[in-house]
């Protein structure tokens, strides 16, 4: 460990790297790239839950002026994909199974045309009976929405760590409760888009503004039938993921099969509607009973929980989240005896996947809520209860999940202190109230295939500035601006002197994405290893140049000089050059790898997950309003572990932006639906929060080191997102003793549960 | 049914062929191609496509772009003279007002709005203002900090040392090793 590592470029507020483009207008949005040729493509969507296709008519639509191609699954290889059941189609096949689905596409001139074309495609429909409820969907005699498959359960987990009998029976409380999620939209103001090209020598070249380039890769080759290196996803700056454009969606197969037939690039951006009806997968919506025990002292000695996740109608993400939600928060408090049973669920809905947090926060807004509840039964402050049973460095979860670093204890204390725990409860307000709890996260996860890991390529120019070349991309989050941190560190140059690539998958390695919090752990690592490859060819020339031995050298501030005489030095661009510029002459350029000291669960899903874990504790004092049920944030606090802090401002951002989302998830967000119709899919009905709703929001970051990590840093993306919603229900209970136990908390729901409570009188 | 206007954005006159249907944000972003005013929820909602006529703030999502003829159209990309940033630009890099940026421009007209009407509000005036431009990445914290800065004067000058730049291109040009190498 070297915590006392002085840093020159990490832990600085530089200027973001793509930040002058940002706010000039300057950055090229999907919906900002224009091909010659160009034609503008729309979806034909169904207008039912669960229907037969009897047959499509696309003649007239073909007809009609403008339309350069109408598609349906006749034009396509009519092969599924999924990232781990292949159970979707770009386009249906046979039947579709939720309001929205792909059922054709128009390529025309212009989008008035296409929407016109959209119309005069005839589909004779047989409407099958459906099912929305995850519950019912289970019960035998439901509709299949798979009728290939035997039941509605895409999946089954459960596993069982110790003795959970005898350890309920060792217990002396017990407790249990069911608590509900909905499924909550990304809402990224950016909707899901693309622009396919389609060459005649067989290439497809798709601009996308997705977060993850390879994945989306492999599944347009797996769709399309060709080969990997036949698809060329080009990353457009991305507005907003969040797991959204992740990409389990049809969106940019539909542009890519319409280019092929069309023979010219095709654009579809999703409209917000569609956002809503089939473009980012929500928040996958979980029923979750749990029961625990805990000993007199308040520590914990088991767990039994089940969980009934609602996949809606494909699979996607789910399997791997439902397992997050059943598995990931144990490694947060010490147990010892837990089992965990998970069923996913196919529904006729739009599909959940993946948003930040992947599963956690349904099981957060479980676990949190019962450890507040525990501490409740047996008269002990909820901190107390949390310090007690907190993970510690060398703690290994029931499932075997290793943790290295941890600073949950420290976190705790930080965040008693920055809400004023201890002086606000000595001093209660009525109506007032105070929450706590405790999340976990990991920095990468092994699940899409044995690698956790990542590669980057550094080649230096002849002026002496590095260039990375990376196929992980940007989503806004600031992974670039961390990256070229990174570099700058190990290189030994100025910020000024890095700069790093666009992600495209013809001119880059093979990267993973943005997602599971892991980028600035895995992919900075790469990196990190990069930039010292590049280091040491830069440090053997200079050595030849310094006529010295490359052991002596050291880099600083762009230049390369010999330890303890420090005028025997020259710039980093004078040993580039001179590597060059000779007989035999070379480039200054190496790769980099890194690949997490993580494995892939067995199949009783054990294994540990990712190569580090980051932690947080939060608080909040909320004010109820008890004739209107109205919840007021006064105060929030976070405390975040995610070792060291690489790019402050972005680190900050992204604890900000997670409680912003946590906070809406807890309290306003969630799509209506009837009978699998949503029926507010649109900004003015599902409401997300403005800036004059934030609360006053404190948060530090512990003094933290992550041995495997780059210059000892961990994620920190998902963290901030995973517990609000428990936090907020433990300080509505606080402050007027009800609690609401399904999301989000309207007033709605804490006036009715104020108005049952004084009728009982209790 | 389209009909030649002249379109006056960021003190340019643009001839334009439009349709009277046609949105100011069609207009501006397919018509001109100044695409950075952004649509975002197409329903006057979100304020991504914020962008300043006359002196108002409006949503070019909801405006007919004939309803703009003979008027001032401000957008984002009027904002940086000569190369160098406005200070709200300037204040939302240097605070980290933004994240994926798709709201920024939004974002920054709207600022631009209030502050060219009302140089010195109160933070709560800036929250009630900016709460009709919805960010979903950086929870406004950040956004309220880059606009109050600016009311604040505490925005650095750019941060690119041009001086240094230059002085860098030089020695580059002047090194030993780019001449030894080239006469090799």
């Amino acid at each position: 460990m070297s915590k006392a590592e002085k840093f020159a470029v990490l832990g600085q507020n530089v200027d973001r790297f793509e930040g002058h483009d940002k706010v000039t207008g300057s950055a090229a949005y999907v919906a900002d790239v224009f091909l010659p040729g160009m034609l503008t493509g729309r979806i034909l969507r169904s207008p039912l839950p669960h229907a037969r296709i009897r047959n499509i008519d696309t003649s007239r639509a073909e007809k009609l002026r403008g339309v350069k191609a109408v598609v349906t699954a006749e034009d396509t290889i009519k092969q599924g994909w999924g990232v781990f059941f292949p159970d979707q189609y770009p386009l249906s096949v046979g039947k579709a199974r939720y309001v929205g689905e792909e059922v054709a596409a128009v390529a025309a001139i212009d989008r008035d045309t296409a929407e016109e074309a959209l119309e005069l495609i005839e589909v004779d429909w047989e409407e099958l009976p459906a099912v929305f409820d995850a519950e019912e969907a289970m019960q035998d005699g439901a509709p299949l929405v798979h009728e290939e498959k035997d039941s509605n359960i895409a999946l089954t987990i459960d596993v069982e760590r110790g003795d959970i009998d005898a350890a309920f029976r060792d217990s002396d409380l017990v407790i249990e409760d069911t608590f509900e999620s909905v499924p909550q939209w990304h809402s990224a103001i950016e909707t899901i888009g693309s622009v396919a090209d389609y060459s005649a020598n067989g290439k497809y070249t798709v601009y996308m503004n997705t977060q993850t380039l390879f994945m989306a890769r492999m599944r347009l080759a797996t769709a399309l039938g060709v080969r990997e290196a036949d698809v060329r996803v080009i990353q457009t700056a991305v507005g907003g993921g969040f797991g959204g454009k992740s990409c389990d969606d049809n969106n940019a197969m539909v542009a890519a099969i319409l280019a092929r037939k069309a023979r010219r690039p095709v654009k579809i951006i999703n409209t917000r509607e569609e956002e809503f009806l089939a473009g980012s997968r929500p928040r996958v919506n979980m029923k979750v009973w749990v029961r625990m025990g805990f000993k007199s002292d308040g520590r914990i000695r088991a767990k039994h929980m089940r969980v009934i996740a609602d996949n809606g109608a494909y699979s996607g993400k789910a399997p791997a989240i439902t397992g997050v939600a059943a598995l990931r928060h144990d490694t947060c408090y010490k147990y010892s005896d837990v089992r965990s049973e998970a069923y996913l669920v196919y529904t006729n809905k739009i599909p959940t996947g993946a948003f930040r947090g992947f599963g956690n926060p349904s099981a957060e807004f479980s676990v949190e809520q019962m450890m507040d509840i525990a501490a409740d039964e047996l008269n002990m402050d909820p901190f107390e209860m949390a310090r007690l049973n907190a993970a510690e460095p060398g703690y290994v979860s029931p499932h075997g999940n290793r943790v290295i670093s941890c600073e949950l204890k420290q976190c705790i204390d930080r965040t008693e202190r920055m809400i004023g725990w201890k002086e606000k409860r000595a001093d209660r307000k009525p109506n007032r109230g105070l929450g706590m709890g405790c999340t976990v996260h990991v920095s990468g996860k092994r699940h899409f295939g044995d690698y956790d890991g990542s590669s980057a390529t550094i080649k230096m120019n002849e002026d002496g500035k590095a260039f990375i070349l990376s196929g992980e991309g940007e989503t806004g989050q600031g992974h670039w601006t961390a990256m070229c941190q990174i570099a700058a560190e190990e290189l030994g140059v100025p910020f000024s002197d890095v700069a790093i690539s666009e992600a495209d998958t013809d001119l880059t390695t093979f990267c993973l994405g943005n997602y599971a919090s892991r980028l600035t752990y895995v992919a900075g690592n790469a990196v990190k290893n990069a930039a010292t490859n590049v280091k040491e060819i830069l440090h053997e020339t200079a050595a030849e140049m310094l006529e010295a031995d490359p052991g002596d050298l050291v880099s600083r501030d762009g230049y390369i000089f010999v330890k303890g005489a420090e005028q025997r030095a020259i710039s980093v661009a004078d040993v580039v050059r001179g590597r060059q510029f000779r007989r035999g002459g070379a480039p200054v350029v190496a790769s980099g790898s890194f690949d997490a000291d993580s494995v892939s669960q067995d199949a009783l899903r054990y294994g540990n997950e990712s190569g580090a874990y980051n932690f947080g504790a939060q608080a909040a004092e909320v004010e109820v309003d008890p004739d209107t049920g109205r919840v007021t944030v006064i105060q929030y606090a976070v405390a975040s572990d995610c070792g060291t802090v690489i790019y402050p401002i972005g680190a900050e951002g992204q604890v900000e932006g997670s409680i912003a989302q946590g906070l809406g998830y807890a309290l306003i967000e969630g799509i209506r639906m009837e009978e699998g119709r949503p029926i507010n899919p649109n900004f003015s009905d599902y409401r997300l929060a403005s800036m004059r709703d934030m609360p006053d929001l404190v948060h530090e970051f512990a003094d933290s080191y992550e041995p495997t990590g780059p210059f000892g840093a961990k994620g920190l993306g998902e963290l901030g997102m995973d517990p609000v919603a428990a936090i907020i229900s433990n300080a509505i209970y606080d402050a007027v003793g009800v609690r609401i136990k399904t999301l989000p908390i309207t007033a709605e729901k804490v006036l009715r549960a104020l108005q049952e409570k004084k009728k009982n009188g209790s | 049914m389209k009909r030649e206007m002249v379109l006056n954005v960021n003190g340019e006159e643009h001839d334009v062929e439009i349709t009277p249907d046609r949105l100011l944000l069609e207009a501006l972003r397919e018509d001109v191609g100044l695409t950075g005013t952004k649509e975002g929820c197409s329903i006057g909602v979100c304020g991504a496509c914020s962008v300043i006529v006359d002196g108002r703030l409006v949503s070019a999502c909801l405006t007919l772009a004939v309803t703009c003829e003979g008027k001032k159209i401000e957008t984002i990309e009027g904002l940086a003279r000569d190369g160098e940033l406005h200070p709200l630009q300037r204040s939302f890099v240097q605070y980290g007002g933004f994240q994926c940026g798709i709201c920024t421009p939004g974002q920054i007209m709207a600022a631009k709005a209030l502050l060219d009407h009302n140089p010195t509000p109160s933070a709560d005036q800036v929250k009630e203002w900016m709460s009709a431009n919805l960010c979903r990445c950086t929870g406004y914290y950040k956004i309220l900090e880059s606009v109050m800065a600016v009311v604040e004067g505490k925005v650095d000058e750019e941060r690119r040392d041009e001086a240094v730049r230059q002085a860098r291109i030089q020695s580059l040009y002047q090194s030993d090793t780019y001449k030894s190498g080239a006469s090799d």
